[in-house]
């Protein structure tokens, strides 16, 4: 891989007015990576890539993409770029194949003679005739990222690719990111789910209201990552709840008719096999929140205080 | 996903591609070929085929022609006066009207459809798309006016007949010298159309709304056929983008005069500019967000 980075920004600041859309990010994603952008709805992801793909202008800091930038080199910036923002787009009243020929026209050299095989790629060679607004959400994402494989990028930009998919989508489209992923394409993902950052991306920024909150790797945030939650109902909350008193690493709250309990597998084991031995049933036990996702929503909603003191907060905490 | 999809999409990012840049042109194409697909534009260029057929028909079969417009009561003499007071009518409303079908919807269907953000990250620019979009609305204009014209006067010549037309200023021009003086007499519009074509742009960009694009042209038409209309408003008369409409009447009388023809042609071209130029600045300047 060359040294160049893949994405090299440099504290890039974007102001709507008093907003500040995105304030001082710097990110560092190195070519062959699988680099995740998390954030809550509002954070400043899109408006960190649309700054990438020169739609909007920073108004401070430097962002080059692959040793380009848009003041310099206009857009050849984009050469070796692609992907799509939000839900890619296309002319509803052409099929998805005078789509792609279109966009392969817009893209020059050889582009026109990829299309069956990125059709083939994301399983739409039997729908490229039918028009684009007969398409379902979730073909239309593929075919999104049809036309971003028509470039053949050396990066792939994904905003929220899973964003507005039924289940199979989301697994189809997982799936299809993991295995472009594992083709050695560098790849930047934006979303809000840390579970799908986290099956796919080796390094991750985490963004809130434009700042960034956490720039390291998966594997530093998830030794990081709170015990697990589950939610535990039984024939009797209360006395279960009693039992859970003194013992060491589990902490257990009455919540919303169940009881919430967090704690160390080991603990939380322990504890079911207390309240087993005392007679009490257990009607429902279900995994609440993952511990990833915790440290996701202690991170991007509750006050830096209660966010682990270890985790590495600098942009270039995870520069290669 | 089909197992594979990992040999497929290695297949697709193979090396050695070609690398040409695609140009203006390519951009031009593009647009071509959306436009060709749009029900809209075909069903405009086969109505400015079909209604002058249809409309001459008509006018020819009345007993009692349109008098009060001009060479309306010259109709059922002459297969050229037919054309030129179609010539007439189309400037005070069908011409903004047509041109804006295309030219006021060019930029804003694509927020409409939510695609700048597609086109624009691929390898074309926006100065590309822009120039693409504007020349294929005036391709799309002289091919609305061509087909008018070339419908009106045929039609025009096998329903009514090649007879001599009386000029404006009573001489009679024979059939020879009237086919070409009433082809120059369509070519005047070429100008301030353009010009129409370029408010058209201009609406189609800031507003990003088809209808505020496609109304809009026809509206500052009517506004400025009343404003022509008004008595001590010569100065700004001059300046209206309707008045080159009229311009042909010069070529029709026994002394030419060439005065108002020049004068339209800066006058469109003057229109033409300035909205080409704020479409242009406002387009290069827009933060692609929503789109």
């Amino acid at each position: 891989m060359s040294d160049i980075l893949a994405v090299n920004a440099v504290d890039v600041t974007k102001r709507y007015g008093a907003l500040t859309a995105v304030d001082g990010i710097s990110m560092a994603v190195a070519q062959g990576e699988v680099y995740g952008v998390l954030g809550p709805n509002g954070a400043g992801k899109t408006t960190f890539l649309r700054m990438l793909f020169g739609l909007i202008r920073p108004d401070g800091g430097t962002l080059q993409v692959l040793g380009r930038t848009w003041q310099r080199d206009g857009t050849r910036a984009l050469d070796g770029v692609a992907g799509f923002l939000e839900s890619p787009r296309f002319y509803p009243y052409l099929s998805g194949r005078v789509n792609l020929e279109l966009l392969a026209g817009l893209d020059g050299g050889d582009a026109p003679t990829r299309i069956d095989r990125v059709l083939d790629t994301v399983d739409l060679t039997g729908r490229d005739r039918d028009k684009v607004g007969g398409y379902s959400f979730g073909m239309r994402q593929r075919l999104g990222v049809a036309a971003a494989l028509l470039r053949e990028p050396r990066l792939l930009v994904l905003d929220e690719p899973a964003n507005g998919l039924d289940p199979a989508g989301i697994r189809d489209m997982r799936a299809l990111v993991g295995q472009l992923a594992a083709s050695g394409l560098t790849v930047l993902l934006s979303s809000h789910d840390m579970g799908e950052v986290e099956q796919i991306c080796d390094n991750v920024t985490i963004m809130r209201t434009g700042t960034v909150v956490y720039h390291g790797t998966i594997a530093t945030l998830r030794e990081q990552a709170p015990e697990p939650a589950h939610r535990l109902s039984t024939s009797d909350d209360q006395s279960a709840l009693a039992l859970a008193a003194g013992r060491p690493g589990l902490t257990v709250l009455a919540l919303d008719g169940a009881l919430a309990v967090r704690g160390s597998l080991d603990a939380v084991d322990a504890y079911l096999s207390a309240v087993v031995r005392h007679g009490l049933a257990l009607r429902a036990l279900s995994l609440q929140e993952a511990p990833l996702q915790s440290l996701f929503f202690m991170l991007t909603e509750t006050s830096p205080e209660t966010v682990p003191g270890s985790l590495d907060r600098s942009p270039t905490g995870a520069r290669p | 996903m089909t197992a594979t999809t990992s040999a497929r999409i290695r297949e697709v990012r193979r090396p050695g591609a070609a690398n040409r840049r695609p140009g203006t042109p390519t951009a031009l194409r593009w647009e071509l070929r959306k436009l060709a697909a749009q029900a809209r534009a075909r069903y405009t260029l086969l109505g400015s085929l079909l209604a002058p057929v249809l409309l001459v028909l008509v006018l020819d079969g009345q007993q009692r022609p349109p008098k009060d417009n001009i060479y309306g009561r010259h109709i059922h003499d002459s297969g050229y006066a037919m054309p030129l007071l179609v010539l007439g009518f189309a400037a005070q409303w069908v011409f903004p009207l047509l041109t804006a079908l295309v030219a006021g919807d060019i930029f804003a269907s694509e927020d409409q459809h939510g695609t700048w953000k597609t086109v624009l990250t691929r390898s074309v620019s926006r100065t590309q798309i822009f120039w693409a979009k504007t020349v294929a609305s005036v391709l799309f204009a002289l091919s609305v006016l061509l087909l008018l014209a070339a419908s009106t006067i045929t039609a025009s010549s096998l329903i009514v007949g090649r007879q001599s037309l009386v000029g404006l200023t009573g001489q009679l021009l024979p059939s020879h010298a009237a086919l070409p003086l009433v082809l120059a007499s369509w070519a005047t519009a070429i100008a301030p159309l353009i010009g129409f074509t370029a408010v058209a742009v201009l609406l189609s960009v800031v507003s990003r709304n088809p209808a505020v694009g496609v109304v809009g042209p026809v509206v500052i038409g009517l506004v400025m056929q009343l404003a022509g209309s008004l008595g001590g408003l010569d100065a700004v008369r001059h300046l209206l983008l309707t008045t080159p409409f009229e311009s042909w009447h010069g070529l029709l009388t026994e002394d030419r005069f060439s005065g108002p023809l020049i004068d339209g042609l800066l006058v469109s071209a003057g229109w033409t500019v300035v909205c080409l130029a704020v479409a242009y600045a406002v387009l290069r300047r827009r933060d692609i967000t929503g789109g």
